[in-house]
């Protein structure tokens, strides 16, 4: 008897294992396909006219109409559709969107028991049915906007996506995945409609916690991983308002532009080297916060001890434009140091002395270790709290004197914390952010304060270079995961510990 | 309050001349630094209360002259400054508090060995903190998503932060398992667990990682500077100070016209472009400064928490 049960629970459980497998990972995937889609530009059915954004996916067009409607101002003043019409596509789209949505939450019950399988699979069989839907309610619109602009001679301010009027690829696109999605719903609920349900609705712990993390995953995969995608624009002829096709397609262009274009070797060159010197300054003082922890240590009041640290960490919480504002009410023509001067030492002219390139990756540093000494230190205080005070204890008794002690004892218990923060800053030494050197910069210190995230963002956004600014986003990107890789060999190898 | 460090030479009974005056010498040198960092605060805020006379001749180097509180109350109603103010302190309560709570949400889940893939997802996590396809990939995402030019784009990016997730994985790591089993057996949910027992139990380190939020939300320039560059009224406080300490002209007249002429005798006290630069300063730091004493201890068990790997 008890053995029959057994026997009977174990072909239970392989045939759900086997029986469901294939057409469940295909349905989920297409689905998972489905809902990624939403959020991919060049797959966007509520796109029907040439001047809509090419940047803008779905999910945006459902939601933000002036998105759309500005890029059709002249359109829709010369009659060429009317906002009667792009409200009808946000409605597809939104149609669209919930569908999606639907599905999303069919493919999750997918994950019960096979009562909640059951249950489930309604939502994907009624969530392609309304994509279907939406999609026609946008291909029908597009139909009557292109019978009506061809028709009076209105192309050129409206332009349809597909010149003949046929169905446009996006339409098409949803259009298969959700057939596929229905086709497969409905093999899964003939496989389903034969099994014994449950008396309750439930899932298997693991996949409930994954479902749990799953918005997080979605959030992260969206906003870290998407922009990936994006490096597609390092391949393309591209600039803001193109479309990417065939036609502008560069291949490796861009790359080899880097090295054989010669106006843009140099700046590279000058960039590069304005990067690695402030970096360089930055690792070469990294000990400047050991020693400011290590000399504070010495002075024997724990009151006084936190009175300076307090002060000395405030800097770290202002932000660099603040920093800036602060130079400027010092430096600057009519600053601190020059009414100084002026008013109380009585000289005659004044300096400015933040609108030149004089020293200017020294004065970046020295901005630097002012706004963030103080908070360096901490981590470093706090090891010197945790040295065994035995150690000391048993230095003096063999006549170690003060320099002695610090040398032998607390650098070396700081060591470890100090290679860690060193091997960080060798992994980024391409990227020291580009906050602090934009607020500095200026006509006259550009080109010695360019670093080279400063100059992405110059190139990229400030003169629309587009792909040339991915390509060095990219080759930055790669070197810095190679850096990263090695410093963490390097620390295995001396420490035995990884950094990341 | 701080991390303290202890006194390595505590037991030590008597000091030589030579040590005392080492001594001597590295306070006089730490109440220089510690000079340099405070005095810098203290001369922009003299000169936002001082005569804007005397601020124009620059009397004022190290004492207020004739004080005076009107710079403040002008500039908040003549200038799109109230605007800027609204937008960082909504961006700063809402972003925060959904940081948080998708912290302490996922760095829960992500201790839950039990999870399906449970490695492969903290790891694609984590990744993202070494990884970044690079600023322009960035910028044409948000595009793509519809976040140029709208306020969600403030705070919606900011929700998942895998560092303060490490840092809340490691904390709830520490609280003993036996509390989350007896709840478990007394047949509490996965959620009720989180709510009951898991939240309050961490609020420390999301105390702290609520003020490492906060803070960084207050100085958001960069996402502005980007994103924002067809709504002006979206501008945060620190985008709009790095536009003013970039106006040249007369910065009283280019604010009387942005209030629409309405505002004259405010506009007037206010035409001294180098006032209006150092008070829209001090409004920007202040809250900083103000929240700076209460919240420090937390800044250090911060960084100290972040020391320990994840």
């Amino acid at each position: 008897m008890q053995t029959a049960v057994t026997a009977h629970q174990n072909t239970a459980h392989s045939k759900r294992s086997y029986g469901f497998l294939i057409p469940y990972w295909i349905h989920r995937a297409v689905i998972l396909l489905a809902g990624m889609m939403v959020f991919f530009s060049p797959v966007n059915p509520g796109r029907i006219l040439k001047q809509v954004n090419e940047n803008a996916s779905l999910f945006t067009t459902a939601f933000s109409y002036d998105n759309i409607a500005t890029q059709l101002k002249s359109a829709i003043s010369r009659s060429a559709i009317t906002e009667g019409d792009i409200r009808n596509v946000m409605t597809g789209c939104l149609i669209v969107l919930v569908s999606v949505l639907l599905c999303a939450v069919g493919g999750c019950m997918s994950a019960g028991n096979i009562r909640m399988k059951k249950r489930g699979i309604i939502f994907p069989i009624v969530g392609s049915l309304g994509m279907f839907g939406g999609l026609s309610v946008i291909w029908n619109r597009y139909r009557a906007v292109y019978v009506f602009v061809t028709e009076n001679n209105k192309v050129s301010r409206a332009t349809p996506i597909t010149a003949d009027g046929s169905m446009p690829q996006s339409i098409l696109v949803f259009g298969i995945v959700a057939a596929l999605i229905l086709l497969t719903s409905l093999v899964i609920l003939a496989l389903l409609i034969k099994k014994e349900q449950e008396e309750k609705m439930e899932m298997e712990e693991k996949y409930k916690l994954f479902l749990m993390f799953l918005p997080v995953l979605l959030l992260t995969f969206v906003f870290a991983y998407l922009p990936i995608y994006g490096w597609r624009f390092a391949f393309f002829d591209y600039k803001i308002g193109d479309e990417l096709s065939a036609s502008n397609f560069v291949g490796f262009h861009w790359f080899s532009t880097l090295v054989s274009n010669e106006a843009t070797r140099a700046d590279i060159v000058r960039v590069l080297k304005n990067t690695l010197a402030m970096s360089g300054l930055g690792i070469l003082t990294s000990w400047l916060p050991i020693a400011f922890a290590v000399l504070l240590a010495e002075i024997p009041s724990s009151k006084f001890q936190r009175f300076v640290q307090t002060f000395t960490t405030i800097p770290n919480f202002i932000s660099w434009v603040l920093v800036y504002a602060i130079a400027y009410a010092i430096f600057s023509t009519d600053g601190f140091i020059n009414s100084f001067l002026t008013n109380v030492v009585g000289r005659a002219t004044s300096t400015d002395y933040l609108a030149n390139a004089d020293h200017i990756w020294l004065k970046m540093l020295l901005w630097g270790t002012w706004k963030g000494i103080g908070w360096s230190a901490i981590i470093y205080i706090a090891g010197i709290a945790g040295i065994d005070q035995q150690l000391y204890e048993a230095a003096s008794v063999d006549g170690a004197n003060r320099f002695q002690r610090i040398w032998h004892i607390t650098v070396p218990g700081l060591l470890p914390t100090y290679m860690v923060m060193l091997l960080m800053s060798i992994a980024g030494i391409l990227s020291n952010g580009m906050e602090q050197y934009l607020v500095f910069s200026n006509a006259l210190n550009k080109d010695v304060i360019e670093v080279l995230d400063l100059y992405v963002y110059n190139i990229g956004i400030g003169s629309g270079q587009i792909p040339l600014s991915t390509v060095v986003g990219i080759t930055k990107s790669l070197v810095g995961v190679i850096l990263l890789f090695g410093a963490n060999g390097i620390s295995k190898l001396l420490r035995g510990e990884s950094i990341i | 309050m701080t991390a303290k460090a202890k006194q390595p030479h505590a037991m030590k009974i008597k000091k030589s001349a030579g040590d005392r005056a080492f001594e001597i010498i590295l306070i006089v040198l730490f109440c220089l630094f510690t000079l340099l960092c405070v005095f810098p605060f203290y001369y922009l805020f003299i000169n936002t209360i001082s005569n804007n006379d005397a601020v124009t001749s620059g009397l004022v180097n190290f004492y207020p002259v004739g004080v005076h509180f009107t710079n403040y109350t002008n500039l908040l109603n003549a200038s799109d400054l109230g605007n800027a103010l609204i937008v960082t302190i909504a961006r700063t309560v809402l972003g925060t508090a959904l940081m948080v709570l998708t912290s302490a949400w996922a760095g829960y889940l992500v201790t839950k060995q039990k999870m399906w893939k449970r490695k492969l997802w903290y790891r694609a996590l984590v990744i993202t903190m070494y990884f970044n396809a690079g600023l322009v990939p960035w910028y044409m995402n948000m595009l793509m998503l519809g976040l140029t030019n709208n306020f969600l784009a403030y705070i919606i990016p900011g929700m998942v932060a895998p560092y303060n997730i490490i840092l809340v994985k490691t904390y709830i790591e520490s609280i003993p398992a036996s509390l989350e089993e007896s709840a478990t057996i007394d047949g509490a949910t996965t959620t009720k667990v989180f709510l009951r027992i898991i939240l309050p139990l961490s609020v420390p380190i999301l105390a702290t990682i609520s003020i490492f939020g906060a803070v960084g939300n207050w100085n958001s320039f960069q996402d502005s500077l980007l994103l924002m560059s067809g709504r002006p009224d979206l501008y945060t406080l620190q985008h709009r100070l790095y536009v003013y300490l970039n106006t040249t002209s007369n910065l009283g007249a280019v604010m009387n016209a942005g209030a629409g002429g309405v505002n004259t005798a405010a506009a007037q006290s206010l035409l001294n472009t180098k006032v209006i630069k150092y008070t829209v300063s001090m409004v920007t730091i202040i809250p900083i400064l103000l929240v700076y004493p209460f919240m420090q201890r937390y800044f250090v068990k911060g960084i100290m928490m972040g020391s320990v790997k994840g």
